[in-house]
């Protein structure tokens, strides 16, 4: 095993420019935000973005101007509203957008895991999602090859950038998600380059008296940064809440169009 | 009592014993009807939510904000994945999903992705989430609207997100508003109860297309004891957010 801990300056170079980036968490739990905001400082663009329901994550990575396309199935802020970059960004042709479906989006993740061309999926045919997915190339209505009935035939995900962020994390990259899993893991192990950020490293001894917690094994791992708050203000499970005050003053600021501000003020703050 | 509490509980009848049910994100009124019906007719139902919870116990649950909220999952059995859950979908096992909708049309078909063209939408709406891979293969399919309007229900959706009733399909279609419980049947878009203080006119008024009429109900207020419950449930009053727009 090396010693993968480095710099999150040092992490984000392994992220190029028009990268296809899939990020961990859903909504307003577990999302890398202390990533997402060196990736901002950093000033990377034309990045291609995945992934089944994020949120503010998303949300501010689009607004920094660092996005190209995104694909989801869900991009929004629950009780608190849209996510008003995407919302505008996409009405306005700034960036390319594909809507997803979970159960389709989820089962290409986990096929670029498993090593495989594509899926087939259950539902979805008779909407106008199929049409779409079929000119971008990533799906295809085909016979099923032993009874002959139609089914959707997805193609698998590897995105070349997963950033996941994690509870626990040792230095050569064994890291630990407590509670939701969510799609991670495939995300994690499909990807070509995987960062974990983790709130806390701990000793490789943790691992070897737990070995079930190791949800991703070092070797599929090519950086691990230290990042306590890592998530903040979305949740982190075992560790701390979502901050639902700090997403509000955000979409407020946004409804302002004070965007800039916060982006300015959330990368010159140390959280 | 709230418009809520009332669909809540249309929400957790349409919940049976047996039943295996998913909710998502963005679905407070879904959550409380699930731990509603558990908590009264339905014990063995079985409950797993977008925290990747399973059967997520009532008496330390609180409903937040996100319904992915960590403490949506606290003292929860397992952590199930919601790959596994589409597993089960695809497996016929999944009985039912509650599915918000734009717009819904007289087939209970739904739209949840762009209002106006695809490519050049006047409103990108969050997306349709689990609605294009679930709708056509679940038993039991609860869609529901804080906005009973004809801007909700019209005569064609900009785009279908998610299938409603489908001919020769076993697929239970209910839609529940802040108005009414409709059922979609091969008879058509039925009017089935209406709320209590509400008319059969001001159901029709407010829709794009005519539901069919007959046998009207009055829709059930929860019990005081399910009351608590649900109060119990949700002691802030996050269920009361998706009214105030």
């Amino acid at each position: 095993m090396q010693n993968k801990l480095v710099d999150v300056e040092k992490a984000v170079e392994l992220i190029d420019n028009g990268d296809s980036v899939t990020l961990s968490g859903v909504s307003m739990v577990r999302a890398p935000m202390g990533f997402v905001r060196e990736i901002i400082k950093a000033g990377k663009k034309d990045l291609y973005l995945i992934d089944r329901e994020p949120g503010m994550d998303f949300d501010i990575l689009i607004a920094a101007k660092a996005v190209k396309k995104v694909r989801v199935a869900m991009l929004g802020f629950e009780l608190f509203g849209l996510a008003l970059n995407f919302r505008r960004a996409v009405e306005n042709r700034e960036i390319e957008w594909l809507e997803d479906t979970c159960g389709a989006i989820t089962n290409a993740l986990r096929a670029g895991a498993s090593g495989m061309p594509f899926v087939v999926v259950k539902g979805v045919l008779g909407t106008d999602l199929v049409d779409i997915h079929e000119n971008e190339g990533t799906w295809r209505v085909i016979d099923d090859p032993f009874n002959g009935e139609k089914i959707l035939a997805v193609k698998a995900i590897n995105p070349d950038v997963a950033i996941i962020h994690v509870q626990k994390a040792d230095k050569y990259g064994n890291a630990s998600i407590e509670g939701s899993r969510f799609e991670d893991i495939y995300k994690a192990k499909g990807a070509k380059k995987l960062i974990i950020t983790a709130e806390e490293i701990v000793d490789t001894e943790y691992f070897m008296k737990y070995p079930e917690r190791n949800t991703i094994p070092y070797f599929y791992v090519d950086a691990v940064v230290h990042m306590p708050k890592g998530a903040y203000p979305t949740a982190c499970p075992n560790y701390y809440g979502p901050d639902y005050d700090e997403v509000r003053r955000y979409l407020t600021m946004c409804r302002e169009g004070k965007i800039d501000e916060y982006i300015k003020e959330w990368i010159e703050k140390e959280v | 009592m709230h418009t809520a509490d009332v669909m809540i509980k249309a929400m957790a009848m349409e919940i049976d014993n047996n039943d295996i049910f998913l909710h998502g994100l963005a679905s407070p009124l879904p959550a409380l009807a699930m731990h509603l019906a558990k908590l009264t007719h339905a014990p063995h139902m079985v409950y797993i939510n977008v925290a990747d919870a399973l059967d997520p116990e009532p008496n330390s649950y609180k409903l937040c904000l996100s319904s992915a909220d960590p403490r949506h999952a606290l003292n929860t059995k397992a952590v199930i994945e919601l790959l596994e859950t589409f597993d089960l979908a695809a497996k016929g096992k999944l009985t039912g999903m509650f599915l918000g909708g734009a717009q819904i049309d007289s087939k209970g078909n739904i739209n949840l992705t762009c209002i106006g063209e695809y490519h050049s939408p006047k409103v990108k709406l969050p997306g349709g989430a689990a609605a294009a891979y679930l709708t056509p293969i679940v038993k039991k399919l609860i869609i529901w609207t804080t906005n009973h309007s004809k801007r909700v229900f019209v005569e064609k959706l900009d785009f279908v997100t998610g299938l409603g009733y489908e001919e020769g399909k076993e697929k239970d279609v209910t839609v529940i508003t802040n108005m009414a419980v409709f059922k979609v049947t091969k008879e058509g878009f039925v009017l089935k109860s209406i709320h209590p203080d509400i008319t059969v006119e001001e159901v029709i008024e407010n829709m794009s297309f005519s539901p069919v009429v007959k046998d009207v109900k009055t829709t059930p207020k929860p019990t005081d004891e399910e009351l608590r419950f649900i109060e119990k449930l949700d002691p802030d009053g996050v269920r009361f957010s998706e009214f105030k727009k």
